[in-house]
């Protein structure tokens, strides 16, 4: 990597045009800084929101820094709903659906890209086909599966319906298209085939594909509010957004205080695991292929 | 020697236990309910939940939280379409032809009796009735009102404790409420806001006060460009477009905040808010009937208890104990008090805690006592469209894009494409 960087030069060719419309490096980052500005400060009022008290939410002029803070509305929303419990649970799901679906995909993706067998266009068209339906044209057949199979309220429930992606599968089979043949030619003389070679060398060079997909993935999932709600009952199934729904109401309007506590508390694992892993994340963007 | 008693005397208690059994015939109820105002309700209702079960040894209800009014209705869709209705449940009280339409309950006359419904307001049981059959029961019940901001009343230099009474009271008050920037002319705070996202809601209630309704779903008419309607929403267009003293747009939700904010003196909310700006105003504020015209006048609003259709008799006769347990005198006031919904029946306000709470916050009696003037929410089959089309209407005269007559026009025709064979039976 280090050699790599070192290689790059001074100015890619984005900077050489923006250079040559009279665009430098401090007029950027001044419009960086300005876009970073405006994306970040929902973010922020909503934990300043989320430790002020209830009379110092609504001021003539905004209050940025919460005067006095308030922890109460962390312990009150925990008091209101078994967050923890909700956490252990999404993660849980968003684990349990991604795992399975990197273990589908590359099988499906590799036979789609690799393999030729009667009907293979044909089932891949309806791969493609999978992507296009909404989700909500699925729901109550999706419900009725999970009924008859008598996972109804249960974690499994939530995780069973995405196990197979046909968006996963599209993407992946796209990549693992763009390896070339010889690649396999050269793995097949040294005697690997089959599954080894999937695992050992096309998903490595997928990397970035995988990084990509996982993201929609775990985000979608932590997200989804519909499914958990319509199959599951119990709290000790239930995820996250479930909680964060009971602070969402249709006749009062909010109490906005809990609910930007319950969304600090609901966004900050992602926003959390997004900064550890986001070197790792653009590196596996910027190392496409060729190092393996 | 010792193993083989206890193995022994181990057997006869299974034997024991086997031959009264005790939980053989315990009946289980799943209830989907909705959360439609702020505080912590879903663990209120648990506790309600779990008093009915230790009552009822032979029956045991489990509780579902379903998040709000339209997720609810969604699940309670989605498990009537899977075949697994819930048991009993709360849902909007305009949804009543939609889960008719849907054949998703059941008819609930062999439970009521005349003495039982009589104590119920009759605003609040209007929308339980359909082809002369009740099926749902009140529970958590709404009703617009009127919130003023005192000492804004006072600035201007009027009387803090008489809020307006009639539209045109209204109007005058919201021209010297109205605060404009001496230089740009623009608003820093309006006269009077009527909150969107329910202002279909709103709206109906102007038209009750001018006389009239908009939908008659038991005579199945449906008349929007009515004089009486086309008066009401003039006088909105007056207020926003000509005098400039109400915000043409608004959310629900951003209302009342903006009202503890003092950017506005006069609103038009649900009573489901009193809480929060009791909570959270730092001024004299006072709660009133809406301003009236010919009279005064007010539609109801929440939700309605209501049984799944197709359970076996055992499960709606527990069902309907617990109907029953939610909606006594005692439960109602109770409930009233933990949400801040208007208690569902009359003798409910004479329960000894509930005359000390209004004693103390007499505020909470004024939904109350308009609900002699209020009547029943608009309903009818397709009723989330039939609410898109007025409110695109309300919100076309409202921006001065189009007249307010040519507006109801518009959305007479659409309601009569839309519901045509309805209205024609």
């Amino acid at each position: 990597m280090k050699s790599n960087t070192q290689q790059t030069p001074k100015f890619g060719p984005l900077e050489k045009a923006f250079r040559f419309i009279g665009v430098n490096r401090i007029h950027i980052h001044i419009l960086l800084i300005l876009v970073s500005g405006v994306t970040l400060a929902p973010y922020l009022w909503a934990l300043s929101t989320s430790l002020k008290y209830r009379v110092n939410v609504f001021t003539e002029t905004p209050q940025w820094i919460p005067n006095p803070v308030n922890l109460g509305n962390y312990k009150e929303v925990f008091r209101m709903a078994p967050f923890g419990l909700y956490l252990v649970n999404t993660i849980v799901v968003v684990v349990g659906i991604l795992a399975i679906q990197i273990l589908t995909m590359s099988t499906a993706a590799y036979a789609f890209s690799r393999l030729r067998f009667r009907g293979s266009e044909g089932l891949f068209f309806l791969f493609i086909v999978q992507m296009m339906l909404p989700v909500h044209a699925t729901i109550v057949p999706n419900y009725l599966i999970v009924n008859k199979l008598g996972l109804l309220d249960s974690r499994l429930a939530l995780m069973v319906p995405f196990w197979a992606t046909g968006y996963g599968t599209f993407l992946l089979r796209q990549s693992f298209r763009q390896v070339p043949r010889d690649f396999e030619d050269a793995a097949m003389i040294d005697g690997c085939s089959g599954l080894r070679f999937l695992y050992s060398i096309l998903l490595p060079m997928a990397k970035p594909t995988l990084v990509a997909f996982s993201l929609i993935s775990i985000v979608t999932h932590w997200n989804d509010f519909f499914w958990p709600l319509v199959v599951t009952d119990s709290p000790a199934v239930r995820t996250l957004t479930m909680g964060l729904a009971m602070f969402v109401q249709q006749e009062s309007g909010a109490d906005w205080t809990l609910l930007m506590a319950a969304t600090i508390f609901v966004t900050a694992p992602l926003m959390v695991l997004f900064l550890i892993y986001q070197r790792k994340f653009i590196e596996s963007f910027m190392s496409a292929g060729i190092k393996g | 020697m010792k193993r083989k008693s206890i193995l022994s005397m181990a057997l006869l208690l299974v034997v024991l236990f086997s031959a009264f059994p005790v939980n053989a015939q315990l009946v289980r109820l799943t209830y989907y309910y909705p959360v439609g105002v702020a505080g912590p309700l879903a663990r209120v209702m648990n506790e309600y939940v779990e008093e009915f079960n230790a009552l009822h040894p032979n029956i045991e209800v489990v509780p579902v939280y379903s998040g709000d009014y339209d997720p609810t209705m969604q699940k309670v869709q989605t498990a009537v379409r899977g075949g697994n209705p819930p048991d009993v449940f709360i849902v909007e009280i305009s949804e009543l032809p939609t889960l008719l339409a849907m054949n998703a309950i059941e008819p609930l006359d062999e439970f009521v009796t005349d003495e039982f419904l009589s104590d119920f307001f009759p605003a609040f049981l209007e929308n339980g009735y359909s082809d002369g059959h009740i099926w749902g029961i009140p529970f958590q019940r709404s009703t617009p009102v009127f919130y003023w901001n005192k000492a804004h009343f006072e600035e201007a230099g009027l009387d803090p404790e008489k809020p307006p009474t009639t539209w045109d009271e209204l109007r005058e008050y919201a021209e010297k409420l109205t605060v404009r920037d001496p230089q740009t002319g623009e608003v820093i705070r309006w006269g009077v806001t009527i909150s969107g996202g329910w202002n279909d809601w709103l709206f109906q209630c102007f038209v009750r006060q001018n006389g009239s309704k908009l939908i008659d779903y038991q005579e199945r008419t449906a008349v929007f460009n009515s004089p009486e309607a086309v008066e009401a929403l003039e006088f909105w267009v007056d207020l926003t477009q000509n005098l400039k003293v109400a915000p043409p747009h608004s959310t629900w939700a951003s209302t009342p905040p903006d009202f503890v904010a003092g950017r506005t003196s006069m609103l038009y909310h649900s009573t489901g808010v009193l809480t929060f700006i009791m909570d959270s105003a730092q001024f004299d504020f006072g709660v009133g009937f809406l301003p009236g015209k010919v009279s005064y006048g007010a539609e109801v609003g929440g939700g309605n208890l209501f049984i799944g259709k197709g359970i076996p008799q055992e499960r709606k006769e527990a069902a309907w104990k617990f109907i029953e347990f939610l909606t006594t005198p005692e439960m109602a006031a109770r409930w009233s008090r933990d949400s801040g919904y208007v208690a569902t029946r009359k003798s409910a306000y004479e329960v000894p805690e509930m005359v000390e709470y209004t004693n103390e916050n007499p505020e909470y009696l004024v939904a109350r006592d308009q609900l002699q003037y209020a009547a029943g929410k608009m309903m009818s089959p397709a009723f989330q469209r039939v609410r898109e089309i007025l409110k695109t209407a309300l919100d076309e005269a409202t921006a001065g894009r189009t007249t307010p007559k040519a507006a109801l026009d518009q959305a007479q025709t659409q309601i009569n494409r839309l519901l045509g064979q309805w209205l024609q039976q």
